[in-house]
């Protein structure tokens, strides 16, 4: 039974995202049937149950409380949010290092800073977070009180009455009406349709926007609660998230019924085309799945940040060792002062005040230099860059904001805006080498467009015109079907030509097929427009299905109704009904689906329709061999074109097979025991000897500019993987559509069914491989950019050959192989398999990983890679909420990765290492004064000035400039993707940038502590005048440091920068307007005399010529790609960009002017 | 076919072309400043920038340096070291003993003028090795108690001299007013004694606002040890300015307090006599003390550094221009010539 894992089982064809329709309940499996052999009947014990007795809810939350219907996706209450919002900020190892500081400095012996001063950095972050959370609280506070408040109807004393939301029990029956959205989990009871079917849209749960049919049981239909008491009892699972599954058995009237997942209705969907339905509470509140779903992705780490941990270390060991060299330093003299402390008139170790002389706060040498150590590391604590993780995740919302709002990642046609689910990974888009990308959904369009037919042998391929056939009147309305449908002329004309021919007879019943073998729900759209023409929308879960409907419209086979019991098939304007007798579902074992059809001719007719290996297996050859073989080759040419193909086959039943097989279909759909192993025996009995109609060929559309979007990527050096369920043929045959593969490129196929064939295909593949990158070895080397661009290999490989080579020890000769060829593809691949081969790269390289998916299929993938993007097109949400980024469409990818993946990761890099230095330079100013104040870590330098440094004087100006500078424009970086290559070459962070950072930093450092110590040796200067000159000269020279590399100097940047400097001015002038501080007036004294302004020219100037100098020297004789660009950005005239031969890649940037 | 994907996914010129917009649209609307396209200036280093920047420094700083050079040279100063010579020969094996006994400290000293001084001259005196900046010393103070009468008791950052034994809180007190200086000095020319005004020595903020002017000296010095100057009980904190211009802690242990001012002009060659009492003990710790008078300019004192440095940084400047203007001529790179791309650059390309 391999079925039973989706992830295991083989993948068809036929269906896109196979794991779901084996989850997923279709029409005609009537008694939810649980599809584990043997656990229909599963006895739940009475541990594991919930026990819920109908329309008593008293009863039923007797043994249990049960949880209430109210539900809280508030994290805290008024109460709870200081305790818990605290414990939860305190999870960050550099906020416990701020606190540890901070309690430190309580210490009466440690005290470096005023008690007040010491806590507010730590309370300054603390509460900007905490006021972030509490708004956002507040917010779901409010949606939860809607929530909770709006009105059910809620079966009470025989009557619905109107009920809250949030008083809504465990137990108690309710009603819905049409359009109306589930409060609770609830089990089906009965509905408006006599059948007991519910159409419900599951859109808020897992995005699909088509209908899915529920069911009520039998014996449950013709209840009417009001009338007659319901008594009864369910036992059902304990809940849990899977929205697919539900187990459970239900006692009415002595008799025992299992319940499954196509009889219940989930909280969160809507109830539609269904009048009423009555159901029974079994699930509330927080206990419901949609509630048990919600969760957020799990949170990522970003490379960058992780890069940065190492430097961290670094510092802190600096950090470390500048706290030792005072220590050390103030023990050597304490040591030499020894005989001289008791007296000494700055130190007065002797206390004579109090009788007899005594210790004054001396706690012995050994002791003092310990304190001496705490207190180095309370003065210095600023060298860890704390203020740095608040900053870079204000810059990372502030960069949101801007790619959300970017026109170029807006999607017109689903009209959805780019999200940023995640907030920790923005600099890794600058870093993408591999992209790991789904096909379907993905690459395509998963919007499927019929495209040809072979019908009867026969090509009908030469659908050019669009029909617009003539809408067909039914009950005074005229349908037209939503979509149109490219016809073929000559099988249009003789689709009308009636079933009188022989030809037009094959076409007549292969436009049967089309609008009958399928679980499509008709739906007339209801637009408020008095016009009588109604749009006809056929929803289903297969969009191939749809695709098929649309088209036997298009040639007058217009489906127009369906029931449990019979469909309605609008055939060239006559209205004909056809018995639905049986339906025998789309399995991934069958890979075919079939429907038994009484025709209004009185004859019982079989239609199939499944992938062509498992038709041909169940077509009876001997028959119309010809007409075999010439469909075989029409589907070998329509795949080739990457069409998806379908095959349809029919058999008329005479009375006794049908008899037989009614027997059968009966004894099979209501047999409690194996009831799905039942039903698909007697489908496959049924499903033989099959007469061939035709095949069909629909076109997964691809994706606008997927394939320049490719290019691109290939170009900025990025290596495009492709993993998809689809068959080989359609995989490559897409793969070149798209200029994923090229006819440049030599492919290498891997098809093995074993282990041992797997080596050998790999080691050959190795061979191959070396030979044609040693052909082009030489250049090898040098274009670093793109290694294998000069004689590229593609490699191609198949689950199959997966199966055998991933989790073994061949996982290492595929990564040696793979990464030898410029593209990869991977056809017929499980959803796990994806994880997988993304884990091999991801485990085996430091390079980033991207993946790209729509469906459920893809959120394993994508929750592995480095960086998950999802799609948000029309498979569903599951995707987009697993990943860090959703857009609506592929070729947005380049404008993500090349253009803000780009800005984030060089504006990321710059802050980080600015914020090293700013720190560091602050420090060890610091630091060298400490040396001359006999180590006793006095500063000069006001503690609140201190405090301040990271938060007002020098913050906003780093944040303004992580989220607004730009190296290059957007065009430019579009034109050239090679720029890309700054991110991989990690040009924006790296160690040599670092270390020649923090050289920089020490000679800044030593320029702004010495020109004021000789200009001031030996004067009249007190410690508060120089300290004032010490803050304003740091805090101008860090912002004229970040002045100078900005690249881009935009009004805001004007601002922040002046504004920064004038606001420290002003605050040291407040700071020095307090007169219980000792430093009180002294900046008017200090500020009146020439020297001072000397000093601060001086000092900035010389600190920053280096700098100067260093910069110009490197960027005019070793200039990187991004200096060229930049200069030929404002130098070079767009003309003549446009006449350099360089125009490789033709995607431009928006024309913005 | 490239292009008509980039327009149709822009729709940048406004929502003007993108037809008619629909209800509930999540477009973004355009602005600049959502598309990040805000007018900006976007400087390059290019060698014209680059020397011209570095010959507008060297233009600034040379005349600034010689300025401040010729301002600190127009400075006259005189320094007497005085702690050695202060010392009866006898005593000077052990000075700490002598500066601790009672016996009479009395000492002359005679100053030659080398240069005219203008007046106001400035009679500093300066110690080396005092660390004012010590942190026991610095916190040891009471701001509170300086500035009102009634916040007397507010001593807790004075231990230990804090409480005078069993009379109560010492008013001012910690370890800063507890070393007051206490060295005086007359001055003398031609057996003519020259007035040194001590009025207006001290900040008049520090008048103002932080020395109470309802605030009286008690128990000064009686905290068991004396480690400086008393303090007149009747003149209240604002007024002893001494006091105040001792109680701005220098920054650095080298340091100069204003003492007084002579407000008569020194002619060259003249000798002047000054008395000292060498009271202040800076023998236990080998601390250095100077008499300095000094007359002073617009750079302040006497100190050639500032101007040193700033002559540097214009020559260092001046000659980067020029090395840079030849390095310019012999070795151009023509700015943002696509060629230099690194892909470009690669044998493998043309």
């Amino acid at each position: 039974m391999d079925s039973q894992n989706p992830f295991e089982g083989e993948i068809s064809l036929n269906r896109r995202k196979e794991e779901n329709s084996v989850r997923e309940v279709r029409h005609g499996s009537r008694g939810g049937d649980i599809e584990l052999l043997g656990l229909s009947h599963k006895e739940i014990g009475d541990d594991d149950a919930r026990l819920v007795y109908l329309n008593d809810p008293v009863k039923s939350n007797e043994r249990y409380e049960f949880a209430g219907n109210s539900i809280r996706t508030s994290k805290y209450s008024v109460f709870s949010f200081l305790p818990r919002n605290l414990f939860r900020q305190f999870h960050r190892v550099a906020y416990i290092y701020f606190l540890i500081i901070a309690v430190l400095n309580q210490l009466p012996q440690l005290a470096v800073f005023g008690r007040g001063a010491s806590i507010m950095p730590l309370a300054f972050v603390l509460s900007v977070t905490a006021v972030k959370d509490a708004y956002e609280d507040w917010r779901r506070h409010r949606s939860d009180r809607v929530e909770n408040n709006r009105l059910a109807w809620v079966l009470v004393d025989d009557e619905f009455q109107q009920k809250k939301w949030k008083d809504i029990q465990v137990g108690e029956i309710l009603k819905i009406q049409a359009n109306e959205t589930f409060p609770c989990d609830i089990v089906l009871l009965s509905t408006s349709e006599p059948t007991g079917v519910a159409f419900v849209q599951t859109v808020n749960l897992d995005g699909e926007s088509n209908l899915k049919t529920r069911y009520a049981k039998q014996e449950t239909i013709s209840k009417i609660p009001e009338e007659e008491m319901i008594n009864g009892l369910i036992k059902c699972e304990r809940p849990n998230r899977n929205i697919y599954g539900f187990q459970a058995n239900m006692e009415v009237e002595g008799k025992r019924l299992s319940l499954g997942p196509s009889n219940i209705l989930l909280r969160g969907c809507e109830l539609k085309n269904t009048a009423w339905a009555i159901g029974v509470a079994v699930y509330c509140g927080r206990e419901t799945k949609a509630m048990l779903n919600s969760s957020g992705a799990p949170s990522k780490r970003s490379h960058l940040e992780t890069r940065m941990n190492f430097e961290t270390i670094i510092l802190s060991l600096f950090l470390t060792l500048l706290c030792s060299i005072v220590s050390v330093c103030a023990a050597v003299w304490l040591r030499h002062r020894k005989d001289e402390l008791d007296i000494l008139p700055f130190y007065r170790r002797k206390d004579f005040a109090h009788g007899a002389p005594q210790n004054f706060n001396y706690y012995g040498w050994g002791l003092e230099i310990i304190f001496t150590f705490l207190m180095s590391v309370i003065v210095f604590q600023i060298m860890i860059p704390i203020s740095l993780y608040i900053s870079m995740e204000l810059v990372r919302v502030g960069q949101a904001y801007f790619m959300i709002r970017d026109m170029l990642l807006y999607d017109e046609e689903s009209n959805s805006r780019f999200q940023c689910r995640s907030l920790n990974i923005n600099e890794d888009l600058g870093q993408i080498k591999y992209v790991f990308s789904d096909k379907t959904g993905t690459l395509t369009e998963n919007k499927m467009e019929f495209q040809c037919a072979s019908i009867w042998g026969v090509d009908y391929s030469g659908g050019r015109t669009i029909s617009r056939n003539d809408p067909v009147k039914v009950d005074g309305k005229i349908l037209q079907p939503k979509m149109e449908v490219k016809v073929d002329p000559q099988l249009l004309e003789l689709s009308r030509s009636g079933k009188d021919t022989k030809g037009a007879k094959h076409v007549h019943d292969f436009l049967l097929a089309l609008a009958a073998c399928n679980t499509i729900v008709p739906l007339v759209v209801d637009d408020t427009s008095d016009s009588p023409v109604k749009l006809l929308d056929y929803q289903g879960e297969s969009p191939d299905e749809q695709a098929l409907a649309y088209a036997a419209a298009a040639y007058g086979f217009m489906l127009t109704e369906r029931t449990s019991g019979h469909i309605v098939i609008n055939i060239q304007g006559e209205r004909q009904r056809f018995n639905v007798l049986g339906l025998h579902e789309f399995d991934s074992d069958r890979k075919r689906m079939s429907v038994i059809l009484g025709c209004p001719d009185k004859t019982v007719k079989v239609f199939v329709k499944g992938a062509d290996t498992s038709m041909f297996s169940v077509i009876d050859r001997s028959l119309n061999t010809n007409i075999i073989h010439a469909t075989e080759a029409h589907l070998q040419t329509y795949s080739s074109m990457g069409l998806r193909t379908l095959v349809f086959g029919i058999r008329e039943l005479n009375n006794s097979e049908f008899e037989q097989w009614h027997l059968a279909f009966e004894a099979a759909s209501t047999a409690i025991i194996g009831r799905a192993a039942l039903l698909r025996k007697v489908a496959n009995n049924v499903e033989n000897s099959l007469t061939i109609l035709g095949a069909s060929a629909i076109e997964d559309k691809l994706q606008q500019g997927v394939p320049e979007a490719i290019e691109s990527l290939r170009t900025a050096g990025i290596k495009a993987w492709v993993l998809t369920g689809d068959k080989q043929e359609t995989a490559i045959s897409i793969g070149y559509s798209s200029k994923l593969l090229t006819s440049k490129m030599t492919s290498i196929i891997i098809n093995s069914n074993s282990k041992q064939s797997s080596r050998r295909s790999l080691e050959d593949a190795l061979v191959t491989s070396k030979k044609l990158t040693i052909t082009s070895g030489i250049t090898h080397n040098t274009g670093a950019s793109d290694a294998a661009a000069v004689n590229p290999v593609a490699l191609i490989i198949d689950g199959t050959s997966l199966v055998h080579i991933l989790d073994s020890e061949l996982e290492e000769l595929l990564f040696e192989l793979a990464t030898k060829c410029s593209v990869v593809l991977c056809c017929r691949v499980a959803p796990l398999q994806k994880a997988g081969i993304v884990a091999l790269v991801k485990n085996r390289t430091r390079d980033m990983t991207l993946a790209i998916g729509d469906g459920a299929n893809d959120v394993s993938m994508i929750q592995m890679a480095d960086v998950g993007v999802g799609i948000s097109g029309r498979e569903g949400q599951q995707a987009v909420m697993a990943s860090d980024f959703a857009m609506g469409q592929f070729r947005f990818l380049v404008p993500l990765l090349l253009v803000h993946g780009h800005w984030n990761y060089q504006r990321m890099g710059y802050m980080i290492l600015y914020n090293f230095y700013r720190n560091a330079v602050f420090v060890l100013v610091l630091f060298w004064y400490v040396i001359f104040t006999s180590f006793t870590l006095t500063t000069a330098i006001t503690e609140w000035s201190s405090m301040l440094y990271s938060i007002i004087y020098t913050a906003l100006p780093t944040i303004v400039v992580g989220i607004l500078d730009k190296d290059l424009s957007r065009r430019t970086l579009l034109k050239y993707p090679q720029l890309y290559g700054a991110g991989h070459r990690q040009e924006a962070y790296n160690s040599k940038l670092f270390w020649l950072t923090m050289i920089d930093t020490l000679w800044q450092s030593v320029a702004v502590f010495s020109i004021p110590l000789f200009a001031y040796w030996a004067s009249s200067i007190d410690g508060s005048s120089i300290g004032d000159l010490w803050t304003l000269a740091v805090v101008i020279l860090v912002n004229l440091h970040l002045a100078m590399d900005i690249s881009r100097w935009s009004w805001i940047t004007h601002a922040v920068i002046w504004g920064s400097i004038i606001a420290t001015f002003i605050c040291v002038t407040i700071i020095d307007a307090v007169p219980i501080f000792s430093g009180y007036w002294a900046i008017f004294h200090v500020a009146k005399t020439e020297l001072f302004w000397l000093c601060l020219l001086a000092i900035v100037l010389a600190a920053l010529i280096p700098r100067y100098v260093v910069k110009f020297l490197y960027q005019y004789y070793s200039p990187c790609d991004i200096q060229i660009a930049r200069e030929a950005e404002k130098f070079r005239s767009p003309r003549e960009l446009r006449n350099t031969k360089i125009e490789t890649n033709p995607i431009l940037g928006s024309p913005h002017r | 076919m490239s292009s008509h994907t980039a327009s149709s996914s822009n729709g940048g010129n406004g929502s003007g072309d993108s037809g008619v917009p629909k209800r509930n649209s999540k477009r973004p609307k355009y602005s600049k400043f959502t598309q990040q396209e805000l007018p900006a200036c976007k400087p390059i280093l290019t060698p014209r920038w680059v020397v011209s920047t570095f010959m507008l420094i060297a233009i600034v700083f040379i005349p600034i340096g010689i300025a401040c050079l010729i301002g600190s040279r127009d400075v006259v100063e005189v320094v007497e070291r005085y702690e050695t010579e202060c010392i009866p020969v006898l005593n000077r094996t052990n000075t700490v003993q002598f500066i601790q006994s009672d016996a009479d400290k009395t000492c002359n000293i005679s100053m030659t003028i080398p240069k005219r001084m203008k007046q106001p001259i400035y009679v500093y005196y300066q110690l080396d090795n005092f660390y004012q900046n010590h942190r026991r010393y610095v916190k040891s103070r009471s701001d509170e108690q300086l500035k009102s009468a009634s916040k007397e008791n507010d001593t807790s950052a004075c231990k230990p001299e804090d409480i005078a034994n069993g009379r109560g809180a010492i008013v001012p007190c910690g370890l800063i007013a507890w070393s007051l200086f206490n060295d005086t000095y007359s001055f003398s020319r031609q057996n003519q004694s020259l007035t040194v005004n001590k009025k207006g020595i001290a900040w008049k903020s520090d008048k103002q606002k932080r020395f109470g002017k309802n605030v009286f000296p008690k128990n000064f010095q009686g905290g068991g040890l004396v480690g400086g100057a008393t303090l007149n009980e009747s003149i209240p904190l604002n007024e002893q300015e001494d006091l105040m211009v001792w109680m701005r802690t220098a920054a650095l242990p080298t340091f100069r307090k204003l003492y007084g001012k002579i407000e008569v002009d020194l002619e060259e060659k003249e000798v002047i006599n000054v008395t000292l009492m060498n009271y202040y003990n800076t023998y236990s710790f080998n601390g250095k003390k100077k008499l300095v008078l000094s007359t002073t300019s617009w750079i302040g004192g006497r100190n050639d550094f500032l101007g040193i440095a700033y002559l540097t940084v214009g020559m260092i400047s001046f000659a980067l221009s020029m090395g840079f203007t030849i390095v310019y001529f012999v070795k151009p790179r023509r700015l943002g010539d696509p060629t230099f791309l690194s892909w470009n650059r690669g044998p493998g390309s043309h």
